[in-house]
């Protein structure tokens, strides 16, 4: 399949990144070796301006890999025209081995590659480079998660046979007869609801008691339930309001709400989901940066915008994603 | 403002076959409120020496601490901030571009900062006065005489009120009449607080009353006699 305009898409990105990150990595290992901001010397001078640039690039590359993971996924939807069995990007990412490792990796990707974007902006916004050794080792073990990244999404994309007979998403998420292989069956609407709508109220409470008034446990918890937030909401779309939108209670899929037939509403969900989960763990990962001198200011201003943006963006996604369910609840399953 | 550069060495081209060392471990002092010559031989280093300390660009290796602060090594974005609030510069061949008037040559460097036009007209208005150039306001600059040039090219300095003037080789295409002009006016600004370093060879310059000190430059070194 590696002649497919979407195979040559990834592939061509994958590439550009791994090579602007393999330009990176030798800065990153001059700057471990040689980085001194006390120091006059040309070396120091010379890497100063070098720095700038990696910086943009890495940030850049990062930005890249980060997006991909939408080509990514609109990509395996795509594939799944050519792949038997599958109706969705569910069957094409099962249809190998690779598939499917390959998605959790971007995910988890997304936000590791984020938070290196994170420091970046905040390094940048004081006179003095205050993290720039802790962004190239940062950027080091980074690159082993990259690799893994890149090479698991070719191994996919280079594995995928238009003959292997695969599965659509109705078998995989569904509660067909017989249970078998299905993921999720079972797990409770009431209580995936309750902890879903629990966790979100718990997001606010805790997002205003970080507003008013500030503590360090606070930061690491809200930024803990966040992430937990961000796994539950997950599987409460697929197991749940994606029924809800394609209005049939046996179809549960996260990938086909991204599809044209339900508005793209896919995309919104997703997009609030991942923003709001990345700003609100920024806020705990950024909170040792307010011991460093020069970004003590710089920092708590951050934390304040991420952590109101995060509510707003919870607020958003809470709506959009629960719209079709409150429908069904209060107009009676019209669809 | 104080001036201090220690051990400010200056490679162009730096690895290349053309490479030029135009400044060797320069160490120097400038007190504020005081103003300073530059003088030496054309391609001694007086212009490479000047434009580092306006952080024009940087050294390629040594100190330039400018109030105390290494304002060439800032990042990008904050270094262009200091240098329009700190310096002002006045080019040798005054660097005026020829179409835009003699008011917006002066409020040229108030663009950047997003200023009001109304404020940046009355800024230019009251230089315009001082240096006797308000009746050339709406002339295009390639129109006016080489002393009306000259002030535009004081007053553009001028207009962000900086504390740090430096001119390289101001007086270079001046006549005597216009060139005591010229260090009358720097002897006015060093009156009202102003630190000013001038490039020049011109005894005019050299030894006008208002300068504190001559600092020779040879092969880009210090040179003292
Ligand atoms: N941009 C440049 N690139 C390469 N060499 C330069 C550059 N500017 C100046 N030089 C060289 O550096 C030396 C010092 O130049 P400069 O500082 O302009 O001297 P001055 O102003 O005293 O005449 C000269 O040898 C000159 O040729
Ligand atoms: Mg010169």
């Amino acid at each position: 399949m590696f002649l497919d305009s979407w195979s040559i898409a990834l592939v061509i990105c994958g590439l550009v990144v791994f090579f602007m990150m393999g330009f990176a990595a030798r800065s990153a290992v001059r700057v471990l070796l040689y980085w001194d901001p006390d120091s006059d010397s040309g070396r120091q001078i010379k890497l100063e301006n070098e720095i700038w640039l990696t910086s943009t690039l890495v940030e850049c590359a990062l930005g890249v890999q980060i997006l991909s993971l939408t080509v990514f996924v609109l990509a395996a939807d795509h594939f799944s025209g050519a792949i038997v069995g599958a109706m969705c990007a569910t069957g094409s990412l099962l249809a190998n081995d690779f598939g499917v490792p390959a998605l959790t990796v971007k995910i988890g990707g997304v936000f590791l590659y984020g938070f290196w974007i994170v420091l970046h902006q905040l390094d940048i916004r004081s006179e003095r480079y205050p993290l720039v050794r802790l962004k190239y080792i940062y950027l080091l073990t980074l690159l082993p998660l990259l690799v893994l990244d890149l090479s698991l999404g070719m191994m996919y994309i280079a594995g995928l046979e238009p003959d292997i007979i695969t599965s659509c998403c109705a078998v995989v998420f569904g509660e067909a007869v017989g249970g078998g292989t299905n993921l999720f069956a079972g797990f409770s609407h009431f209580l995936s609801l309750l902890l879903l709508y629990g966790s979100t109220a718990l997001l606010f409470i805790l997002g205003g008691l970080l507003l008013a008034w500030r503590r360090i446990g606070l930061v690491v918890v809200f930024g803990g339930v966040w992430l937990w937030f961000f796994l539950l909401a997950l599987v409460v779309i697929t197991t749940l309001f994606s029924s809800y939108v394609y209005a049939m209670p046996f179809h549960k899929c996260p990938f086909c709400i991204l599809k044209p037939e339900y508005y793209y509403i896919g995309f919104a969900i997703y997009g609030l989901l991942f923003t709001g989960a990345h700003l609100g763990m920024s806020v705990a990962v950024t909170e040792p940066l307010r011991q460093v001198v020069g970004l003590e200011e710089v920092t708590e201003r951050f934390q304040r915008r991420a952590t109101l943006w995060s509510l707003v963006l919870l607020a958003l996604f809470t709506a959009v994603s629960s719209w079709h369910y409150l429908r069904y609840l209060l107009l009676g399953g019209q669809g | 403002m104080l001036i201090e550069l220690e051990h400010v060495t200056k490679v162009y081209n730096q690895g290349l076959a053309n490479e030029v060392t135009a400044l060797r471990e320069v160490s120097l002092r400038i007190d504020d409120n005081s103003m300073v010559c530059l003088r030496g031989a054309s391609g001694s280093g007086k212009s490479t020496l000047l434009s580092i300390i306006g952080c024009v660009f940087q050294p390629t290796s040594g100190r330039v601490a400018i109030a105390g602060k290494q304002l060439s090594r800032l990042p990008d974005r904050f270094l262009t901030l200091h240098r329009r609030r700190y310096i002002g510069f006045i080019f040798q061949n005054f660097n005026i571009l020829p179409a835009l008037s003699v008011e917006e040559n002066i409020m040229l460097p108030l663009v950047p900062l997003g200023m009001r036009p109304m404020v940046m007209r009355e800024k230019a208005a009251v230089l315009m006065e001082r240096f006797g150039i308000s009746h050339r306001r709406r002339f295009p600059a390639g129109q006016i005489s080489g002393g009306e040039l000259q002030r535009t090219a004081i007053a553009r300095a001028l207009v962000n009120d900086p504390p740090l003037i430096l001119a390289d080789e101001p007086t270079a295409h001046l006549d005597s009449r216009l060139s005591h002009e010229f260090m009358d006016f720097m002897a006015d600004l060093k009156a009202a607080g102003k630190t000013i370093v001038i490039t020049s060879h011109d005894a005019l310059v050299t030894e006008h009353k208002a300068v504190d000190r001559v600092i020779d430059i040879r092969d880009g070194r210090i040179h003292v006699s």
